[in-house]
């Protein structure tokens, strides 16, 4: 109904688009048609092209006014440059040995001949006609006056330039290729230095102008023009058609625009009325905020296997595995009777006269909370007169609701502890009525909360105070006394129904609750670990503590509370594969296999051992199956081990073993890591271990023999020192600083890792300049080190080379490991072979000679383990 | 491929009737040698040397004064031993004294400093892996050089301690050659960088300023220096689609070319939040007909009133940059000059314009307006 309203007069012309930009849109889009005439094709153009001309005038006019504001800045900017160079004179001119400067002599003896001549040779026309004076002028200081001016050239000793080399950033662990980086669809003009030609590489030209085009977003202007000709003439096809055609996109581009533009104006109108809905909002959105929340960045962002933040191997947002075993419960056994600190559940209870407290059995703890807290409440009498008030208070609100009370009241009296016995003897019954109560209880909490928050900030802080408190105090006085302190007479009582019932819930915040869950798991029902390691400074042990017991007794009558439900069932085992479920549905990728003993690891294994010397090695991601691997299982299917990263439990039939060599050091192909290519792992291996240090320390070895593993090396980084030089050969190359064994691990050749796509499109370019850094890893990866690796990435192609590359899995990852394949001296040049495919390698790699360029095609490491064994 | 401008976000393109607002006539044509000429500067650093410049081809550098009435004088003259050098550029200099230093690189990778005061050479720095396409000083901190490279780095270096503080290059660098590179005017931490990526990146050197400052104290081995990789830049602009060949900064906008016949000047809206992101609004272009081969630089006066550049033909072309829309000076066309121009020099106040040519002559143009033919 665009044109029901008659059209507002055009506007003058605004100062600029921002401020037009929000005038007022004909809202509605539908049934445009259904009106009157609709405008001709020549009105809306002519409407448009004015609209055009308005905004390239504007356009026009801003520029210059950008230009002039430059040039202001840049007069003073010029100035001060020139008055630079004024001191520099000065400076030099003061300064008395600068008085020899050769290039001011020169200068004044041109320019004294140059007057010299002027005035012996009066005819200055010579100078004054340019095609006539080419030569002479040239000449003058050269012949006229030879003697004093001849310049003779001076000569600049030869330095000895350096082998090419791009600039390249030193990695001491492989990276994973970002995204910006990729050459895959985009055009790359590559100059060839011996044609003197540009060659243009690319995919495809369409393909890159597409992109481009989809990138292009409305400018202000546009959206100016769009709203200014629909405001006028309407909204009808002939005018959405003029536009597209004026902006040169399509016409349900122009559509979808105008339908964004005019939202954005109803949510400007409508944000004064949104305001208070808004905050309502955020309030329950911090409510909400919860542990799981709280780690999403946690869990986009830190990589399991290397235990770092923004992982550059693995990546960020990788999938979550959890382990199907859980890890036992962290003890301590050495604290198992002395208070954790003033504040430990244990000497609470203990100035309660109970004097034997132990966690393990439940219900007598429980007792033993609420009388406890019951006897202190009598020592610190005197101290909360005040808070007597609101104890009453809170007994009268008993009455109205007594579960309630049962549910914060931390253990006010025996009766409520009583219920809140062990859950397994908890009639089933009480449940529906816990639900329906705490279900009330999570209402009033909200409303209770709404409504203290727009009465005081105070009551924000309440749960911070709390923190700050670290006296004896329980759990609820500090609210109780920062309301007081603000003098609520009016809603007295009802205030502190409100806060005792929201003591509980409200104090112990979501994020705290997730804190606390996940304490449970690492270290069962200890409340001095938990309190010290995960909630410090936020709760106390006894805090700790009678939540737990008061959580246990609430639990099972409020299952289905979703304020609560993050608690539910965490100390019970049976729960946890419930919630862990939960957890992979909100991550999308719910995997429920079934357990199998069909699996045939230790045959794939050493399948894939002897398929190998043909087909490169296969990259492992972990798998998340929950139960031993069966058909479905990624790992398997992808023919890949199943590692400790695998979500599977321990005794998955696709796991690597790892090996148990005692005394052979992994150094042979006996040791079944060793002959699979990998690295031994003393989380997997049964006696792979080594010392700490080299005994300088006086830690004494773990034992007294010297067997310690000798397959860890790149996993502990043990590599030689080597150095780069200019080659013997060709271009660089990296030597050897001291002497080493043979099959001595130097070092790894570390680089970025590309997709094989990649490395085609890459490689292009690089063998036309003949030196690529390419080097096969896996079936889905090449190391790139051509922008990016290691000083070994200059080692030299050799036919009849010194050392080997070698795959090797380490901890789930392949990584390149350079070997000495004889014994090398120190200072030695390092040579390996390349193994290009023998009719793509180039001329070079043939001769006996190499030169500075490498590439590794196939499988780099085949075969090379018979010459080892 | 033409770059689709929204509305409203057109460029102001200048018209290419020249305006004659300044006459120029060629006053000297020299001949230096046989191989081509890759650059030619004044010397703007030192207020003495206004009337110097200085060029560089083969292994030649060669420093010459500009006198009146057309006539240039050759100072001095430096070649380098090794006959395969080339230079490729050359920008003036000085030392924290003040003397007057050369600094000139080009295809060996080797930058050599040479101090014109003492006619010595003063260092030479080697490092680079590939050859140097453009050198720049900082007007500020005249000791402060920096080069762009084939080795897809640019490198800031101290001339006075001979000291490489700091590589532009990594995971945010450029990906091929690095062609040209300038110094903000005033913000000394700023710097602009194209090459045949077809990018135009601008770093920021502010979080690695107390290097920059370590340089000039150090007395230690200059390998020692603890030098620094800037591995992103600020801002990363796709303003060209073809190898950018010279960048230089106009206050806080930035003029650039590539080889599409214009300059164009756009500005950067650099965004302080996201490093590396932002919008590139182009305010203006200057066609430059028959400028679609590359290593074609242009050059600007003091104040950074005219810029000068020489196409493929042999002619000049002098645009008024402040100016909106920006107006043609002058096109200087002579008869014999048909070799590519490679660099032009405009001197302190745009009265004289000096070209150097791939045919290996120097062309003087002087501003004939005020002076009445004789």
């Amino acid at each position: 109904m665009a044109s029901k309203s008659p059209p507002p007069p055009p506007p003058p012309l605004p100062p600029s688009f921002a401020s037009s930009s929000r005038s007022e849109l004909p809202v509605d889009l539908s049934g445009n048609k259904a009106n009157e005439v609709s405008p001709t094709v020549r009105d809306v153009s002519m409407v448009i092209d004015s609209l055009k001309k308005q905004v390239a005038a504007e356009r026009i006019v801003s520029v210059k006014k950008r230009m002039e504001e430059n040039r202001h800045k840049l007069v003073g900017v010029t100035n001060n440059l020139g008055r630079l160079s004024m001191e520099r004179m000065a400076g030099s001119e003061t300064d008395a040995h600068r008085s020899l400067d050769l290039l001011t002599k020169r200068q004044k003896d041109a320019t004294d001949m140059h007057n010299g001549i002027h005035a012996s040779n009066d005819d200055g026309e010579s100078n004054s006609y340019p095609e006539d004076s080419h030569g002479s002028t040239a000449v003058l200081l050269g012949s006229n006056v030879a003697v004093k001016n001849a310049v003779r050239p001076i000569k600049l000793p030869e330095i000895k330039r350096l082998p090419p080399y791009t600039t390249w950033i030193f990695l001491d662990r492989n990276q994973r290729m970002t995204e910006d980086q990729s050459v895959v669809g985009r055009r790359r003009i590559y100059y060839d230095q011996n044609g003197g030609e540009a060659l243009i590489c690319s995919d495809s030209e369409e393909e890159i102008i597409d992109d481009e085009e989809e990138k292009r977003e409305f400018v202000e202007s546009e959206d100016y023009i769009l709203r200014m000709t629909v405001r006028e003439l309407g909204l009808s096809d002939t005018v959405l058609d003029s536009l597209a055609q004026c902006f040169s996109r399509n016409t349900s581009e122009i559509k979808a625009r105008y339908e964004t533009l005019s939202k954005e104006d109803n949510a400007a109108e409508g944000s004064k009325n949104g305001d208070t809905k808004d905050i309502s909002q955020s309030e329950n959105s911090f409510l909400e905020k919860d542990l799981e929340a709280a780690l999403d960045s946690f869990d986009n962002l830190f990589c399991r296997r290397c235990l770092v933040f923004d992982c550059r191997l693995h990546g960020c947002s990788q999938d979550l595995v959890f382990p199907a075993e859980k890890q036992p419960l962290w003890n301590a056994p050495d604290t198992e009777n002395a208070p954790c600190g003033p504040n430990c559940f244990r000497s609470v209870l203990k100035s309660g006269r109970f004097s034997k407290a132990t966690s393990s059995a439940q219900a007598d703890v429980e007792e033993k909370c609420s009388g406890g807290s019951s006897s202190r409440k009598k020592s610190s009498a005197k101290r909360r007169t005040k808070c007597s008030q609101s104890e009453s208070a809170s007994s009268n609100a008993k009455n109205i609701s007594e579960s309630s009370d049962s549910e914060n009241g931390p253990g006010k009296d025996a009766f409520s502890a009583s219920q809140a016995a062990p859950p397994k003897t908890k009639p089933v019954g009480r449940g529906g009525v816990g639900k329906r109560n705490s279900k009330r209880v999570a209402e009033r909490v909200l409303v209770c909360m709404q409504k203290r928050q727009k009465k005081t900030a105070v009551s924000d802080s309440d749960s911070i105070v709390e923190g700050d408190h670290s006296s004896n105090d329980m759990v609820t006085e500090p609210p109780v006394l920062s309301s007081e302190d603000n003098a609520r007479k009016e809603e007295f009582v009802e205030e502190n129904i409100c806060k005792q019932e929201s003591t509980d819930n409200k104090s112990w915040r979501a994020l705290e609750k997730g804190l606390l869950e996940k304490g449970m798991e690492i270290f069962g029902r200890n409340s001095c670990l938990i309190a010290r390691n995960l909630l410090n400074g936020l709760k106390t042990c006894w805090e700790v503590f009678q939540y737990i017991n008061w959580d246990e007794g609430k639990m099972s009558g409020s299952a289905g509370d979703g304020a609560n439900s993050l608690v539910e069932g965490y100390s019970k085992g049976n729960n946890e594969v419930r919630r862990r479920s939960r957890f992979l549905r909100r991550r999308g990728r719910v995997r429920r296999l079934k357990y199998t003993w069909k699996s045939a690891a230790y045959h794939s294994i050493r399948k894939r051992i002897t398929e190998r010397k043909d087909q490169p090695c296969r990259q492992y991601n972990p798998c998340g199956c929950q139960s031993a691997c069966g058909k479905q299982c990624p790992c398997l299917q992808n023919g890949t081990c199943c590692e400790k990263y695998c979500g599977c439990p321990k005794s998955c039939k696709n796991r690597f073993r790892g090996c148990h060599c005692a005394k052979s050091q992994c150094r042979s192909r006996q040791c079944p890591c060793f002959a699979a290519d990998r690295e031994c792992d003393p989380d997997v291996c049964r006696n792979c271990w080594v010392s700490c240090g080299d005994g300088s320390l006086g830690i004494p070895s773990q034992r007294g023999d010297n067997y310690e593993c000798r397959n860890m090396k790149l996993l502990l980084k043990q590599q030689q020192r080597v150095l780069l030089g200019r080659s013997d050969v060709s271009g660089w190359g990296a030597f050897l600083k001291n002497s080493v064994g043979k099959h001595e691990y130097l070092g790894e050749y570390t680089g970025e890792l590309i997709s094989h796509r990649e490395a085609d499109k890459r490689g292009k370019i690089y063998d036309r300049e003949n030196s690529s850094f390419l080097f096969n890893l896996n079936d889905q990866f090449v190391l790139d080190a051509y922008r990016k690796g290691d000083k070994l990435k200059f080692a030299n192609h050799a036919p009849d080379p010194n050392c080997y590359a070698k795959v090797i899995m380490v901890a789930g990852d392949h990584r390149v490991g350079i070997f000495a394949k004889e014994r090398i001296m120190a200072g030695e040049e390092l040579f390996y072979d390349y193994r290009y495919e023998p009719d793509r390698a180039p001329a070079w790699a043939r001769k006996p000679e190499a030169s500075g360029s490498k590439k590794e095609d196939g499988a780099p490491s085949s075969g090379r383990a018979k010459k080892l064994a | 491929m033409a770059k689709v401008f929204g509305l409203g976000s057109e460029p102001v393109v200048g018209l290419l009737t020249p305006t004659k607002k300044r006459d120029y006539r060629v006053t000297n044509r020299l001949q230096e040698g046989k191989r081509p000429l890759y650059a030619v500067v004044f010397n703007f650093i030192d207020s003495r040397y206004l009337s110097v410049f200085a060029t560089v081809g083969g292994n030649r550098i060669t420093v010459y004064q500009c006198l009146e009435g057309g006539v240039i004088a050759v100072l001095q003259s430096y070649v380098d031993e090794d006959k395969d050098e080339s230079f490729y550029t050359v920008s003036w200099a000085s030392n924290v004294d003040g003397a007057p230093f050369l600094v000139a690189g080009g295809i060996n990778g080797v930058i050599r400093v040479i101090d014109t005061g003492s006619e010595r050479i003063y260092k030479s720095f080697v490092g680079h892996g590939d050859s140097i396409n453009e050198i720049r000083t900082q007007a500020l901190k005249s000791s402060l050089v920096i080069s762009a490279s084939k080795d897809e780095s640019v490198r800031l270096w101290n001339v006075h301690t001979g000291i490489c503080i700091l590589i532009f290059a990594g995971a945010g660098g450029h990906r091929n050659e690095v062609l040209s590179v300038d110094f903000h005017p005033s913000d000394i931490y700023k710097i602009a960088s194209c090459g045949m990526d077809n990018t135009v990146k601008i770093w920021s050197m502010k979080e690695f300023w107390s290097y920059v400052e370590k340089s000039f104290t150090w007395t230690d081995l200059p390998s020692k220096f603890p030098t620094k990789y800037v591995q992103f830049p600020i801002f990363n602009a796709s303003v060209h689609s073809n190898y950018v060949d010279c960048n230089r900064w106009l206050g806080d906008f930035i003029l650039s070319k590539s080889v599409d016949n214009e300059i164009v000047l756009w500005e950067p809206k650099v965004k302080e939040q996201t490093p590396g992101e932002g919008v590139v609004d182009i305010l203006q272009k200057y066609p430059v007909p028959e400028c679609d081969i590359w290593f074609i630089k242009f050059s600007c006066d003091f104040h950074y009133n005219q810029a000068a550049i020489g196409n493929r033909e042999g002619k000049i072309f002098v645009w008024e940059l402040q100016s909106s829309p920006p107006v043609l000076i002058a096109r200087l066309v002579h008869p014999q000059s048909k070799s590519p121009i490679r660099q032009t020099a405009v001197s302190f106040d745009g009265s004289i314009i000096l070209s150097c040519c791939e045919d290996g002559t120097i062309w003087r143009w002087d501003d004939v307006t005020n002076v009445p033919p004789a």
